[in-house]
C-alpha cells in the first residue's frame, strides 16, 4: 500500500536533513503509529505520503515513493487526495466553511462528485464516525473532539483507502481524544482502512497500533516494529511501560488489562515480608501555616448567561501545588482569570495576597501573579526570545537583564536569540513561561501547560516547577494531564459545572477516583502507588 | 431564513432607497424596517453579534458626518455663524443647510450599513458563493475564508490583549500597539498556511480539464488583449476629452473579453453541487415584496423625479413633501421580520 525508499528531505534554508536515508513500507489494513520526540520529523514523513512535501514546502527531496500504485512527488497533493486522506493537528485551521455538512462536501463538489453519489457518501461518513446529529451545526460551535471527528468525516467522503493523522489529538483533552481514536480504531478494524498516524502521548494510542515507527531526531536511526519490541528499546515511555520495564515484566505489558496478572504477583511479594507496609499512608493536606495567599469566597461568575462558576469558595496557602481538573468548560481557566483579575466575580470575592481583585489595580495584582495562557502563541511578539522577557521587565518597570539562570533552568540558553514562532511546541511554551516567570511572582498560574509536548519537554517542564516550589511559589495549573499531576502536585481541586467537586490531597482525591487517577495506580488501586518513582520506592524499602 | 436568492432580491431592493433618495422620511421607515428585521435575524442567527458591531461603527460614522459637511461646504441661506477666511478649508460660513445635509449624508450611509449588516447576518456565505458563476468561483472561496476567519480573528484578539495586559502593558503610545499586532497577523497568517495546505490535501482546484495547447494559447493572447485594450481606453478616456465615447467603447470591449476568457477558463473546472435549496412560500413572499419595492422606486425614480428628490439647499422650504404611498412602500423593507417572526428555522 505504501512505500518508501531511501527517503531523504531537507527544508528549505535549512542545514541538515529532516529525514535521512528512510525506508518503510506500510501494509494494506495495517495501522501504524509514528512517534518520536518533537522535531524529529514526523510531520514530514506524513506529509510525503501525499505529496504535501516536496509540493507545498520546498526544499530538498530524494527517494522513492508509492502510494497505492502512484507517486505522490509526481501526482501532486491535490491529485493525491482521492487516495490520501489528510488530517491535521489543529482542528480550527483546516475548516474552509462553516457548515458541518458543507464542509464535509466540499471535496465532493471539487472532485466534481455527481449529486446523489455525495447524498450517500454524506450519509455513509456521518454514521461512520457517529455524527450524524452534527449535520446541520455550525463548525464554530463544535467542541475540539465533534471538530477533529469531522474533519475526519471530511477527508472520508473521497474514501481514499490511505487515512494519514498528524497528531490528532495533540489539542485535545483525554475524553475528546479518546473519542477520535475510538473512531480511528473502528475505521480500520470494520473497514480496512490503513492508518498512518502520529502521536507522542504513546499511552493513548499505542495498544491500537500494529506496528510503531520511532523517529529518534538526531540522525540515529528509526526504529520499526511491534510496539512491545519499539517501546523496549525506548528511554522515555509512558508509566505502566516505564514500570514494567523497570520490574523486568516479561511480554512487556502495553495496557492496564496486560498488566494487572503483574501486579498482584508484585503485591503478594510486597506484602509477604511486611504485612504493616499494608496500611495506606493517607496525609492529609497539611493545614495552612500562615494566612492564605489566595481566597475565594462564594464566587459566582457568567459569561452572557451561562454561568461558570457557581459558589466557588476557597483557600490556597503560600508554597502550595494546586492541580485544577475537570472536563472541558468546567469551569478551570475562569476560575484562573478570576486569580489574576481578568475576570472580576460577579458574586463573592477573591481576595489575592490580602488585595480584593475587584478594588484593586490590575497592574497591582500582577506583581504578585504571573499567568500563562493556553496558547503561547498569544503572547509572543518580539523578535528574539530575550526581548520578549526584556520587554515584561520593562513593562514593570524592572531592571533589564539578571535573568540567566531563568533561561538556564527553562533550557532556553541555546534559543536567546532566536525568533520566538519559529521554536518547536514545547520551546514556544517555556519561552512563554520565561516570559511571564522573568517578574518572579509569588504565584503562578498555568492553564494547560504540558499540551503538545512529548516526554522529554514534560519531564523538563516538571523539573522545572518543583524547584519553584522549593522556592516558596505557588503553583496552581489547570490540567487534563493526570500523570503530571501525579507527580508534582499535592493538593487537587476538581471542578464540575462550576463547583468545587473534590478537594483534597492528591493522593487521596486519586486514589478515590477512575477517571482521574494515573495509570499506575489505576494498575495498583492503592492509595500508596501514584507514580512509577512511588513503586520502584516501596520496592527498595519492602 | 430565508433562500439565498430571495434574501439576496431583498438586499437590492432596500439598499435601493438609500441609494436613490436622500429624503429623510423615507430613510427613516427603511431604517424603522431593517432594524426590525436585523432584530429578528438576531434571534436566529449566532453570526448577528459580529455584525452589530458594524451598525456600532456606522453610527460612529454618522456623527462624524455631521462636523465635517458643516465645516467644508460654505453654502446655503441661513448662516448660523463664520469663522475666518483665512483658515485653510474651514474658513468661511457655516450654513444650517450644511448641517442638515450633513445629517442626511449620514443617515443615509447608516441606512445601507444597517442593511447590509442585516443581509451579513442573515446569509449563509456558503451558499451565497455559489451563485457566483464557475469562473468567479476562485474569488467567492476566499471572500468565504475571510468572513470566517473575522470571528477567530476576534476572539484571537481578546486572547491577545488579556495575555499582554497580564504582563504589565499598558498602552500609552503607537508603539505599544506591537505586542497586540504582531501576535495577531503573525497567528492569521500561520492560521492561513494551515488552511492553504489543508485545502490542497483535501484536492481544491484539482479538477482541472486538460485543454490542447492551441487554446492554452488562445486563453493567454485573450487575457492579454483584453487588458491591453481596457487600459488603452482608460488613457483615451482621460486624455481625449473630446471623444471620450471612443475611451468608454474600449473599456467595455476589454471588460467584455475578459468576461469570456474568464468564462472559458472556469468551463474547464468542473464541480457539482450538494445542495438542493428548498423554495418556500415565504421566500416567494419575500420576492415579491422586494420586486414591488424595487420596482415601485424605480417608477418614482423616472416618471416622477419630484417625489424622491429632497435637499436642504432648495430655496422653498426646508421641509420635505411627504408621499403617503411611497411611504407605504418603503415599509416593504419589513416584510422578512414578518414573515420570519411565526416561524423560527
Amino acid at each position: 500500500m505504501i512505500e518508501l525508499q531511501n527517503i531523504t528531505y531537507r527544508y528549505p534554508k535549512s542545514a541538515l536533513p529532516v529525514l535521512q536515508d528512510l525506508s518503510l513500507t506500510v501494509e494494506e489494513g495495517e495501522f501504524l503509529l509514528v512517534t518520536g520526540p518533537s522535531g524529529s520529523g514526523k510531520s514530514t514523513l506524513l506529509r510525503c505520503l501525499n505529496g504535501l512535501v516536496p509540493h507545498f514546502y520546498g526544499g530538498q527531496f530524494a527517494g522513492q515513493v508509492r502510494v497505492c500504485g502512484q507517486d505522490p512527488v509526481a501526482a501532486e497533493p491535490r491529485r493525491m487526495s482521492r487516495y490520501v486522506g489528510f488530517v491535521f493537528q489543529d482542528p480550527e485551521a483546516q475548516f474552509v466553511v462553516d457548515a458541518v455538512e458543507d464542509e464535509l462536501v466540499f471535496a465532493l463538489e471539487n472532485h466534481a462528485v455527481p449529486q446523489a453519489t455525495m447524498r450517500k457518501r454524506v450519509e455513509e461518513v456521518l454514521d461512520q464516525l457517529d455524527i450524524a446529529h452534527l449535520r446541520s451545526r455550525r463548525v464554530s460551535t463544535l467542541s475540539g473532539g465533534e471538530k477533529q471527528r469531522v474533519a475526519i468525516a471530511a477527508v472520508l467522503t473521497l474514501q481514499p483507502q490511505v487515512l494519514v493523522l498528524d497528531e490528532p489529538t495533540s489539542q485535545l483533552d483525554p475524553q475528546a481524544a479518546e473519542q477520535v481514536l475510538d473512531a480511528l480504531v473502528r475505521l480500520n478494524h470494520d473497514l480496512g482502512l490503513t492508518i498512518v498516524l502520529s502521536e507522542h502521548r504513546l499511552e493513548r494510542v499505542v495498544q491500537y497500533a500494529d506496528r510503531v515507527l520511532y523517529l529518534s531526531g538526531n540522525s540515529q536511526p528509526p526504529l520499526l516494529g511491534e510496539p512491545r519490541e519499539v517501546l523496549d528499546q525506548v528511554e522515555l515511555t509512558p508509566p505502566l511501560v516505564s514500570l514494567g520495564k523497570a520490574l523486568g515484566w516479561q511480554p512487556l505489558p502495553l495496557t492496564l488489562k496486560e498488566a494487572r496478572p503483574h501486579a498482584r504477583k508484585f503485591e503478594r511479594a510486597l506484602r509477604s515480608p511486611d504485612q504493616s507496609t499494608n496500611q495506606p499512608t493517607i496525609h492529609p493536606p497539611t493545614p495552612p501555616s500562615s494566612s492564605p495567599s489566595i481566597q475565594l469566597c462564594d464566587v459566582w461568575y457568567a459569561y452572557n448567561g451561562h454561568e461558570a462558576l457557581k459558589g466557588v469558595s476557597l483557600d490556597i496557602a503560600p508554597g502550595e501545588f494546586v492541580a485544577l481538573m475537570g472536563r472541558n468548560g468546567a469551569g478551570k481557566t475562569t476560575l484562573l482569570k478570576q486569580i489574576v483579575g481578568l475576570l472580576k466575580p460577579k458574586q463573592g470575592q477573591v481576595k489575592v495576597m490580602d488585595l480584593d481583585t475587584r478594588r484593586t489595580d490590575q497592574q497591582a495584582l500582577i506583581a504578585h501573579v504571573g499567568y500563562v495562557p493556553q496558547n503561547p502563541g498569544a503572547l509572543l511578539f518580539a523578535d528574539t526570545v530575550r526581548q520578549e522577557l526584556d520587554f515584561t521587565r520593562r513593562s514593570r518597570g524592572m531592571a533589564l537583564g539578571g535573568y540567566e539562570s531563568l533561561l538556564e533552568t527553562l533550557d532556553l540558553n541555546a534559543h536567546a536569540e532566536r525568533y520566538p514562532r519559529d521554536l518547536s511546541v514545547g520551546e514556544r511554551q517555556r519561552a512563554a513561561l520565561a516570559a511571564v516567570l522573568v517578574a518572579d511572582p509569588e504565584i503562578i498560574l498555568l492553564d494547560e501547560p504540558t499540551r503538545g509536548l512529548d516526554y522529554r519537554q514534560k519531564k523538563a517542564l516538571v523539573a522545572f516547577l518543583q524547584r519553584e516550589k522549593k522556592r516558596g511559589r505557588t503553583v496552581i495549573m489547570a490540567t487534563h494531564d493526570v500523570e503530571l499531576v501525579a507527580t508534582c502536585a499535592d493538593r487537587v481541586i476538581l471542578l464540575g459545572d462550576g463547583q468545587v467537586v473534590v478537594d483534597g490531597s492528591t493522593r487521596e482525591v486519586m486514589t478515590d477516583s477512575l477517571v482521574f487517577a494515573s495509570q499506575v495506580n489505576k494498575l495498583f488501586r492503592d492509595a500508596r502507588f501514584l507514580t512509577v518513582k512511588d513503586v520502584l520506592a516501596s520496592c527498595r524499602s519492602g | 431564513m430565508f433562500h439565498v436568492v430571495a434574501w439576496v432580491l431583498w438586499l437590492a431592493a432596500s439598499a435601493m432607497v438609500p441609494l436613490l433618495t436622500q429624503h429623510p422620511f423615507y430613510l427613516a421607515l427603511t431604517i424603522a424596517g431593517a432594524w426590525l428585521v436585523f432584530q429578528t435575524v438576531r434571534q436566529i442567527s449566532p453570526e448577528a453579534v459580529m455584525w452589530g458591531s458594524l451598525i456600532k461603527l456606522a453610527l460612529f460614522i454618522w456623527a462624524f458626518t455631521v462636523p465635517f459637511n458643516a465645516l467644508s461646504v460654505h453654502a446655503g441661506q441661513t448662516v448660523l455663524f463664520s469663522l475666518p477666511d483665512r483658515w485653510p478649508l474651514i474658513g468661511g460660513i457655516v450654513t444650517l443647510e450644511a448641517i442638515l445635509q450633513g445629517l442626511i449624508n449620514g443617515l443615509k450611509l447608516f441606512t445601507l450599513l444597517l442593511i447590509f449588516a442585516t443581509f451579513n447576518a442573515g446569509v449563509d456565505h456558503y451558499r451565497l458563493l455559489r451563485l457566483t458563476p464557475a469562473f468567479l468561483y476562485q474569488v467567492g472561496v476566499i471572500t468565504s475564508i475571510a468572513v470566517t476567519f473575522v470571528p477567530q480573528m476576534m476572539v484571537a484578539g481578546k486572547e491577545i490583549r488579556e495575555a499582554q495586559a497580564i504582563r504589565g502593558h499598558r498602552f500609552r503610545g503607537l508603539r505599544d500597539l506591537l505586542p497586540l499586532f504582531v501576535p495577531l497577523l503573525t497567528g492569521g497568517l500561520e492560521r492561513a498556511v494551515g488552511l492553504a495546505e489543508s485545502m490542497e490535501a483535501r484536492g481544491f482546484g484539482g479538477n482541472v480539464r486538460d485543454v490542447s495547447p492551441r487554446k492554452e494559447l488562445l486563453t493567454k493572447i485573450g487575457t492579454l488583449a483584453a487588458l491591453l485594450l481596457t487600459l488603452a481606453g482608460a488613457f483615451w478616456y482621460a486624455y481625449f476629452a473630446a471623444t471620450q465615447e471612443i475611451g468608454l467603447a474600449l473599456i467595455g470591449g476589454g471588460t467584455g473579453l475578459l468576461v469570456c476568457v474568464f468564462w472559458q477558463l472556469g468551463r474547464r473546472v468542473s464541480r457539482t453541487r450538494y445542495h438542493r435549496d428548498t423554495w418556500r412560500r415565504r421566500d416567494t413572499a419575500l420576492t415579491l415584496a422586494s420586486l414591488a419595492l424595487g420596482g415601485g422606486l424605480l417608477t418614482a425614480r423616472l416618471a416622477a423625479t419630484s417625489l424622491l428628490s429632497y435637499s436642504p439647499y432648495s430655496p422653498t422650504s426646508i421641509w420635505p413633501d411627504f408621499n403617503l404611498g411611497l411611504g407605504l412602500l418603503t415599509l416593504l423593507v419589513a416584510v422578512p421580520a414578518l414573515s420570519l417572526g411565526k416561524s423560527h428555522d
